[in-house]
C-alpha cells in the first residue's frame, strides 16, 4: 500500500474531529500492519471501492466513542446505546467521505461504503494488503487510524480542490 | 411552515436534524433509513421537501432522488451528506436536488438552505 492512501485519511481525521469535538486532536507514529485489524474496543469499518479499494477502520476505547458521542449529541454524558453507535457510525463516515475526496483531486476517483460499527478487541478484517496505522490523539482519548488500500485502475488527472468551504463548519 | 421528510440512515443524523428543524420551526412530515421508504414515505405523506442522504443502504440517495423527481418533477429535495461526497452532490443537483448540505454541518446553514428551497 503507498503511504501516501493514508495521509488523506490523517488529514480528514484531524479536520472532522476537530469540528466535532470543538479541539485539534494531535497526529502519532505511523506504523505498519500485515492486515487491517484493531485493537480498539469500538471500531468503524468503512469499505472503499474506486481506483483504491479496501477499508478504512477507525478504532478507539469505549470511553473515548462515548465522550465523542456525547459531544457530537451537544450532551454531557450519555451511554454507549444505539443513539451513540450511529453517532460514531456517522463520524467514520464524515471522515471516509472528506478523505475521499482529497484522493479523488489526487486522481484516486474513489466512493464509500456505509459504515458498519464493530465492538470487541483484537478485531482482524481480511485485507489484500498491509495496514497504514497512525493514532490521533484527542482530549477525549485517542483515535486509531488503520487504511488498507490498494490500486484497481488507472490513476485519473488530477483536480483542483473543490470548494466545500462555504458550507464547513465548527457545529455538527 | 413546510413539511419536511427527513432520509438519513444513521439514527444520529436523523435525530439531530430532526431536533434542529423542529426548533427552526418546521414540522417533521417523517422520516426514513433509506431510499426506498423514502420513495415511499413521500407519495404518502407529500412533504413540502425532503432532506436526502446520499450514502444509505438498499437504495441510495441518489436513485430515490431520481425517483421522487419522476412521481413529482416540482419535488423540493435538498441534498445532506459528508464532506466529500461533491460529486455524488453534482450528480443529484443535475438530477433535479433544490441545494445541498455538507456534513458535518452548520445548524444555521441548513435552516438557511431549507428555507431558501422551501421559497
Amino acid at each position: 500500500m503507498k503511504a501516501e492512501f493514508i495521509n488523506p485519511f490523517v488529514t480528514a481525521g484531524l479536520k472532522v474531529l476537530e469540528s466535532v469535538i470543538s479541539a485539534r486532536p494531535e497526529s502519532g507514529q505511523l506504523a505498519v500492519r500485515s492486515a487491517a485489524f484493531t485493537t480498539q474496543q469500538v471500531s468503524i469499518v468503512i469499505g472503499v471501492t474506486g481506483a483504491v479499494e479496501g477499508q478504512a477502520i477507525y478504532g478507539m476505547s469505549l470511553v473515548t466513542a462515548t465522550k465523542i458521542a456525547a459531544a457530537m449529541s451537544s450532551m454531557p454524558a450519555m451511554a454507549f446505546d444505539e443513539m451513540a453507535s450511529s453517532a460514531i457510525g456517522e463520524l467514520g463516515n464524515m471522515i471516509s467521505g472528506h478523505a475521499t475526496t482529497l484522493l479523488s483531486e489526487a486522481g484516486y476517483e474513489c466512493q464509500i461504503t456505509p459504515p458498519t460499527l464493530v465492538r470487541g478487541t483484537e478485531v482482524e478484517i481480511a485485507t489484500s494488503t498491509p495496514a497504514l496505522v497512525i493514532p490521533l490523539y484527542t482530549d477525549f482519548g485517542k483515535m486509531e487510524i488503520n487504511v488498507a488500500l490498494m490500486e484497481t485502475g488507472e490513476k485519473t488527472a488530477t483536480s483542483p480542490p473543490r470548494d466545500t468551504e462555504k458550507q464547513e463548519a465548527s457545529d455538527a | 411552515m413546510p413539511k419536511i421528510l427527513v432520509v438519513d440512515d444513521a439514527m444520529f443524523m436523523r435525530a439531530m436534524l430532526k431536533k434542529l428543524l423542529t426548533e427552526a420551526g418546521f414540522d417533521i412530515a417523517g422520516e426514513a433509513e433509506t431510499g426506498r421508504v423514502a420513495v415511499d414515505l413521500y407519495q404518502e405523506l407529500k412533504p413540502d421537501l425532503v432532506m436526502m442522504d446520499i450514502t444509505m443502504p438498499e437504495m441510495d440517495g441518489l436513485t430515490a432522488l431520481k425517483e421522487i423527481v419522476k412521481l413529482d418533477p416540482a419535488a423540493k429535495v435538498v441534498m445532506c451528506t459528508a464532506l466529500g461526497q461533491e460529486r455524488s452532490v453534482m450528480e443529484a443537483m443535475n438530477a433535479g436536488a433544490k441545494d445541498y448540505i455538507l456534513k458535518p454541518f452548520n445548524a444555521e446553514k441548513v435552516v438557511e438552505v431549507l428555507k431558501n428551497a422551501s421559497g
